[in-house]
């Protein structure tokens, strides 16, 4: 291509020296990202093949052992543990997203209800929690759940944990601690996305159609679809990837995708088996990135 | 020009982080609740002017996974049990001990000099010893009950929420013996039904999960929790302030022995600050104090004169020849602990 | 718009009290007497004091902050850089997919994989300088990686919102390249940037996966500490402790949101 001049925001200039004061700015940046995060990755996609000696170490030889094993093949005969793993914490994820999706609508509805003042006092209620520490998030369900308070008596009443014992750990504690922790995810996007709703569209579908729901799927919901989308995906992957609130919340019983990697990086000593692991969360990672570039290009979440 | 500055950026920070290593101090890693760390940290300052500090673990695999993510040369002294010793040893993770350096090593008692995994001491010098059992509380299951694993194991027969120790040896080996298996079996198909148990009970609705020794032995005392698998040592400090309601017992199928021995990472910072730890922790005075306040027993023959008359009778600590006959001591297995810790991965996934 | 259903009300304000229920739980007793157990037993803040008091939890607090400071710090200038080459200058269509997506992987991938990565990444440079060593420096650059991302993506909004127009008047205006960028882009971008800042600098201070996999013994933060100290127990100081961060956070995030509004006065 020729190096021709042409006009660039009112600067005369040459495509050639665009482009070389345009890396200039972006070099070090990119270098950056590109030495620790992409190169480390493809590294670790290389371990996902690679061996584990009797004691931990990695050994660099080529292997597909790793993902037979997330497959089921074991020394012990064909177990389908990794597989239950993977879809429990699709399970986890998909409820976790989706109670939060139905929470945050009315949150939406009603922080853009308010006069335009007091909207930012809500937002930033909402968002307070979002950016505060996870593990302090999770801990502090231990007060709400414990035996003395008035919940744990409730589910001990319901037979549901044995009587004097806290609700934690238990598959509620950790639904309670997943949609707390990712509840904003949710809703700071979907809140975009409320706030732009074109009420007339729906007043007009109000006219057309008799029933509620209707007027919901037809109306709101599409409109809402670019926030919607863009929540799901900051919550979906991340939400399997979690292993703080299953491992504080669970009591190490309910293991998702997250503690399973964390795990072979700590006692079980296995860097190749959970670079594997990696491997797979991080399919559904590129699947969920691509969902949000497409559907969520109109939000403004930072 | 902006990129030198990046570069220099991070050079400062190298430098400000990693510049100078002091020679007075010394950097523990250990097992939580395993000593008076105040106390001891100021009297070894006092005895030798290094300062020590010390970071915590809650079992070996975790210890072990530490110093091969690169702790080698970021402590002076761990403590591991004795089965990790032909782990530690093979992958040039620790390094021999000067026993020049550490005259009170006539201190230790006849049977630590010469453990299978590291005989003559080359490599590491005893800590404590103790054994894994059961801590409960009497007002909530029956002093009967407690005589078996089955109160953990038997849905018919457990009678209140419990805690598996988070520790793969110590639990695998619980359930292979109430399966009637030899405790360091490999097995593979053994190993396959100790899992399965392990994971079946996990799933009851009395079982809390796993949790660290230290930390079951919390919810006990605690209240939150009827049943834990912990070490005897923090069994018995907490006896001690509530022994009306307060028990542990070691069942009828066994349960695991273990040592603990001190040793020194192969690059540690400070080896020398590191024997004279050694030396210290041999003194019969020392060890004595560290036991009476830990509860475990010593390996440290000069010390016996000076422990608590009491512990010294309890069966709990210092157990009976019949008592010791249901205690297993953790074996290494070599190749065969990849199929453990298999095994083990399945028991939390599930 | 219409006022609020009843429901809809009632749900909404239902579900911001189940967010902060449980922090509310650890800020009520954080100052509350008894040690041990739930019951109420009068207000205290000695729990707060003790906190001053313990040598261990203040340099911890030293690690996290300088930590967040330095790892912001770099970030936000390199993040600044990104932004502004992404978008003031013309990229083919591909050039600009491949760069947004690389600013989108550390937003939408599991920490924990990213942590993974980088143990393996740090594990094999060791091997080649002693510097790697889990400790401040690893878990710098840790930080660094996934602030970049979040600093870029919210300078480049920034940069969105302002639009060419500006930069096309000062060109008219005869300005040179050096004085666009300091006298026009800079001062324009500054709040962005700033935002960027404070909001890098919250997620280093509240970061838990990254830190547990890069810490060294010396380098323990805020967050590794009040997990380490929760899996055996927990005790009314570590309420406070937690306390503390919550508002200190609270602090930094409405700095921040005010700081990305003052746009709107513009």
């Amino acid at each position: 291509m020729p190096n021709r001049l042409f006009i660039w925001r009112g600067e005369l200039t040459t495509r050639g020296s665009l482009t070389k004061r345009g890396l200039s700015f972006l070099s070090s940046g990119m270098l950056w990202l590109a030495l620790f995060l992409i190169v480390p990755t493809l590294v670790f996609m290389a371990l996902s093949f690679a061996d584990r000696g009797e004691y931990g170490e990695i050994i660099w030889k080529f292997t597909v052992e790793n993902y037979q094993r997330l497959m089921g093949y074991s020394v012990f005969g064909w177990t389908p543990d990794y597989l239950y793993i993977l879809w429990r914490s699709v399970v986890v994820a998909g409820l976790t997203t989706l109670i939060s999706v139905l929470l945050s609508y009315p949150l939406s509805f009603f922080i853009a209800s308010r006069p335009p003042r007091s909207r930012y006092l809500w937002l930033t209620l909402v968002i307070v929690p979002f950016w505060t520490n996870m593990v302090i998030r999770a801990y502090a369900w231990f007060l709400i759940l414990a035996p003395e308070l008035p919940f744990a008596k409730v589910a001990a009443f319901l037979g549901l944990v044995p009587s004097g014992s806290a609700l934690y750990p238990s598959p509620i504690a950790v639904y309670l601690g997943m949609v707390s922790m990712f509840l904003p995810f949710v809703t700071l996007p979907l809140y975009s996305s409320v706030e732009r709703l074109d009420w007339s569209l729906v007043e007009a579908a109000q006219d057309l159609y008799s029933s509620r729901t209707r007027v919901f799927f037809k109306a709101i919901l599409p409109q809402t679809l670019p926030g919607l989308s863009v929540g799901v995906v900051l919550t979906f992957v991340p939400a399997m990837g979690t292993f703080i609130v299953p491992d504080l919340l669970g009591g190490a019983k309910y293991m998702l995708v997250g503690n399973l990697i964390q795990q072979q990086f700590g006692a079980s000593r296995d860097w190749p088996f959970g670079a594997a692991v990696s491997m797979a969360l991080m399919i559904l990672t590129m699947i969920s990135l691509q969902l949000y570039r497409r559907r969520g290009e109109e939000i403004e979440l930072l | 020009m902006r990129n030198a500055l990046l570069v220099v950026m991070l050079l400062l920070t190298v430098f400000i982080r990693t510049g100078f290593a002091e020679d007075k101090e010394l950097k523990i890693f250990i097992w939580s609740e395993y000593m008076d760390e105040k106390k001891f940290s100021a009297d070894f300052k006092a005895a030798t002017g290094i300062k020590v500090k010390i970071d915590i673990y809650e079992n070996n695999e975790e210890m072990i996974a530490k110093l091969q993510a690169g702790g080698i040369n970021q402590y002076d002294i761990i403590v591991p049990s004795d089965y990790v010793l032909p782990a530690l040893i093979s992958q040039k993770l620790i390094q021999p001990l000067d026993h020049s350096k550490i005259p009170n090593l006539k201190n230790v008692e006849e049977k630590f000099q010469h453990i299978p995994y590291d005989p003559g001491n080359k490599y590491a010098v005893p800590w404590q010893w103790g054994s894994v059992g059961l801590f409960y509380r009497k007002d909530k299951v029956s002093p009967e009950a407690v005589k078996s694993w089955s109160v953990l194991f038997d849905p018919k027969k457990q009678s209140g929420s419990f805690w598996f120790m988070d520790s793969v040896r110590d639990t695998m080996s619980i359930a292979l013996l109430y399966l009637g298996y030899d405790a360091n079996s490999a097995n593979p198909q053994e190993l396959k039904k100790a899992a399965e148990l392990l994971a079946a009970t996990k799933k009851t609705r009395y079982c809390q999960g796993f949790k660290t020794g230290v930390g079951g032995k919390n919810d006990v005392t605690a209240g939150r929790a009827a049943l834990a698998v912990v070490y005897n040592g923090d069994a018995m400090r907490d006896i001690n302030t509530d022994p009306k309601n307060l028990g542990f017992i070691i069942p009828r199928e066994g349960s695991t022995l273990f040592v603990d021995l001190m040793a020194i990472p192969a690059k540690a910072p400070h080896p020398d600050a590191a024997h004279k730890w050694i030396n210290f922790i041999l003194d019969p005075k020392r060890g004595a104090m560290l036991s009476n306040y830990n509860r475990y027993a010593t390996p440290n023959h000069a010390s016996l004169p000076y422990i608590i008359p009491k512990d010294l009778k309890n069966d709990g600590i210092y157990p009976t020849p019949d008592s010791m006959k249901r205690l297993h001591s953790t074996k290494d297995l070599g190749k065969a602990s990849r199929i453990l810790d298999e095994a083990w991965t399945r028991v939390k996934s599930d | 718009m219409k006022a609020a259903h009843p429901v809809i009300k009632s749900l909404a304000l239902g579900t911001m009290g189940f967010l902060y229920l449980p922090l509310f739980g650890v800020a009520v007793y954080s100052v509350n007497k008894a040690e041990k157990g739930l019951l109420w037993k009068g207000f205290t803040l000695d729990w707060y004091l003790q906190l001053f008091s313990n040598e261990w939890i203040l340099s911890t607090a030293l690690n996290t902050l300088a930590l967040a400071v330095v790892s912001t710090l770099i970030a936000t200038v390199l993040g600044t850089l990104v932004a502004i080459g992404i978008n003031r200058f013309p990229w083919s269509k591909k050039a600009n997919s491949m760069l947004d997506i690389m600013l989108h992987i550390p937003v939408v991938t599991p920490d924990i994989i990213m942590a993974g990565a980088l143990v393996v990444a740090f594990g094999l440079l060791r091997v080649l300088s002693n510097v790697f060593e889990p400790g401040m420096f690893d878990m710098i650059i840790a930080h660094i990686t996934f602030q970049i991302a979040f600093v870029a993506l919210v300078v480049r909004s920034r940069l969105m919102s302002i639009g060419h127009d500006v930069e096309e008047a000062a060109r008219d205006l005869f300005a040179t390249n050096w004085y666009v960028l300091r006298r026009v882009m800079i001062p324009l971008m500054l709040p962005g940037v700033v935002a960027g800042a404070m909001l890098a600098f919250t997620l280093s201070l509240d970061d838990f996966v990254l830190s547990f996999f890069t810490a060294g013994p010396d380098s323990q933060t805020l967050p590794l500490y009040i997990y380490a100290a929760v899996r055996k127990g927990v005790t009314p100081e570590i309420h406070a402790l937690s306390t503390l961060v919550v508002l200190i956070t609270v602090v930094l995030v409405v700095g921040a949101e005010r700081m990305s509004r003052k746009k709107e006065a513009c």
